[in-house]
């Protein structure tokens, strides 16, 4: 035989991750998607510093709503290329090829997650100048972005293990993507609880159980209370734990990649 | 030293729900051998494949791969080279860029998977649109784009599931002179599953026949022909205006399955299984006591076609 034996790649993941945010963003996809962002958020911010019923909110108030806004819609977008990342190339016919290859499934995974993060970045650069125009001024510019950066960051960590734990255990793409947005409708939805509801003890470990709602509670507390980053910490706590776990799971599901989804063949 | 088989498998079981795939599949398949894979549509051929490139774990069983381990599947995925059936591309990439990725997952330095992309391009005919997007590929540009996949990482083992499927008669050719052609020049042992059996009988050193999960021939074709005991062809020329008699007179001979007019002055015969000489011997001799002059008879080698169908029909 003259074959010659080469060595399975050190790290996998990193060739992975390179050509998925090669296809991501020289695709175009990626493009697109920060484009309709950016659209989304100057059309946010325009009624926020211009209308005549949205700017009686106060600047940091103003601050923290653009924030919110880059928070949910940036992880809604990591969320919803995770979720395609692996049911998207089972149902194309090219997940075969990329399980034949000599990677750990994880790294697979890990690769393909990282692309999706990429999207969570591009959202927040692109938030920069519209916190920066709303916060200047009152001295919140830094405060604001380092509270929106590690919210935004934890949340996207949690969606995109999610997405990648829904991912490769769906049956088919449109399972995938509908399961992951159910489950975020299903965390999102109680930061939308009214204020009476989130009173007493139960209301309050209510919303610092949800990811959504303590991390989005936290960036109040920071920029519109102005308290200090230290001071109101365990509320990052939730986010944190569900970024951890939900990375771990997808992590631990990849062992169960299969061509078909639903687990173990 | 004696090299280690290329496919070793044994005991391999694989059932979905009650659809039992894989039963206690025992196979051993020699390095450097072109093998023909078949079995008629849900025999077990891609399940197998599938298991022995790691894709599904098997309910029961164990196997090698040039002598690697089935407890190594990484290993193993490292050694072998894979078209999968139906396989689907990235439209967004070119073709360069497709193979340079699949090379750098299989080890290759950023040079390197640069070099074998373009070789293998060259290799497959493709070199002139490796720089353009898969989209526009043909079906038979995407066939030869995922025998080129297969081969980036100089496999010892090369699996090619149905790669002539949707391919016209012309497409086909191509595809099978380029597996004949990697196998030569690589050494590599190449198991080609397909239901083109004329391609196999002429590019096959060796032919496994699965039915509902289990081997039932394993052989060359002229061994699996002659085991089979499968029926022989036979013509028998004869002066036109004879054919008609001729034709009453063999119909009527025992030995013979089935006589028919093929052109003028021809007749056809199918003789049974088991002695086609005898039987053409028959046919001669009933021929001569009709009084019909015989002037040539044709005995065909036994058909693989007619093989597989005996030993793969409802029993």
């Amino acid at each position: 035989m003259t074959t010659m034996a080469l060595a399975p790649p050190r790290r996998g993941w990193l060739i992975v991750a390179g050509q998925e945010l090669r296809d991501l963003w020289l695709g175009g996809r990626g493009l697109a998607l920060t484009l309709a962002y950016t659209l989304l958020l100057s059309a946010t911010t325009y009624l926020v510093a211009t209308n005549s019923v949205l700017n009686f909110l106060e600047q940091r108030e103003s601050v923290n709503l653009t924030l919110q806004v880059a928070v949910a819609v940036g992880a809604l977008l990591v969320l919803l290329t995770a979720a395609d990342a692996l049911s998207g190339e089972r149902e194309r016919g090219s997940l075969e090829s990329l399980l034949l290859a000599p990677v750990e499934r994880h790294d697979l995974l890990l690769g393909k997650g990282i692309a999706a993060l990429s999207l969570w970045l591009a959202a927040f650069v692109v938030s920069m100048p519209y916190v920066w125009f709303l916060g200047r001024g009152v001295g919140l510019v830094g405060v604001a972005l380092v509270g929106g950066f590690v919210v935004g960051g934890l949340l996207a960590l949690f969606l995109a293990g999610l997405g990648l734990l829904v991912s490769s255990l769906a049956g088919s793409n449109r399972v995938s993507l509908s399961v992951s947005l159910f489950l975020l409708l299903a965390f999102f939805a109680p930061t939308q609880l009214p204020a009476g509801a989130q009173q007493g003890w139960a209301g309050d470990l209510f919303i610092r159980v949800d990811p959504f709602s303590a991390g989005l509670h936290y960036l109040g507390k920071v920029v519109v209370d102005g308290h200090g980053a230290g001071q109101d910490a365990s509320w990052l706590i939730s986010p944190a734990v569900a970024a951890v776990v939900a990375v771990l799971a997808a992590l631990g599901a990849s062992r169960f990649l299969s061509l078909r989804g639903g687990g173990p063949s | 030293m004696t090299e280690a088989p290329a496919l070793e498998t044994h005991g391999l079981s694989k059932s979905f729900g009650p659809l039992r795939a894989l039963d206690e599949l025992d196979l051993t398949l020699p390095a450097g051998a072109v093998l023909g894979f078949l079995g008629p549509n849900g025999a077990g051929k891609t399940t197998a494949i599938r298991i022995v490139t790691t894709i599904l774990e098997p309910d029961s069983g164990s196997f090698t791969v040039a002598g690697i381990p089935h407890t190594r599947p990484v290993a193993i995925r490292q050694r072998v080279g894979v078209l999968p059936e139906s396989a689907g591309y990235p439209d967004r990439q070119t073709g360069e860029e497709f193979l340079r990725y699949f090379a750098r997952l299989f080890g290759h330095s950023r040079e390197s998977a640069k070099a074998v992309a373009g070789t293998l391009l060259a290799e497959m005919g493709l070199a002139e649109r490796g720089g353009t997007e898969i989209k526009g590929y043909s079906r038979g540009m995407r066939q030869r784009l995922g025998i080129a996949r297969a081969l980036v990482n100089e496999p010892a083992v090369v699996f090619l599931d149905e790669p002539t499927l949707g391919l016209d008669p012309g497409g086909q050719r191509q595809v099978l002179e380029l597996i004949k052609r990697s196998a030569e020049t690589r050494g590599a042992t190449v198991v080609l599953s397909t239901h083109l059996l004329a391609e196999v009988e002429e590019v096959c050193t060796r032919v496994v026949i699965l039915n509902r999960g289990r081997v039932v021939a394993d052989g060359t074709v002229a061994e699996i022909v002659r085991r089979a005991a499968a029926p022989r062809h036979a013509r028998i020329q004869v002066a036109p205006e004879k054919t008609g008699t001729a034709l009453d007179v063999l119909q009527r001979t025992r030995g013979i399955e089935a006589a028919a007019n093929g052109k003028p002055g021809e007749v056809d015969l199918i003789l049974s299984a088991g002695d086609a000489e005898a039987g053409a011997t028959q046919a001669l001799r009933a021929l001569l006591e009709a009084d019909i002059a015989v002037l040539g008879l044709v005995l065909e080698g036994g058909r693989l076609s007619d093989a597989f169908l005996t030993m793969t029909e409802e029993r």
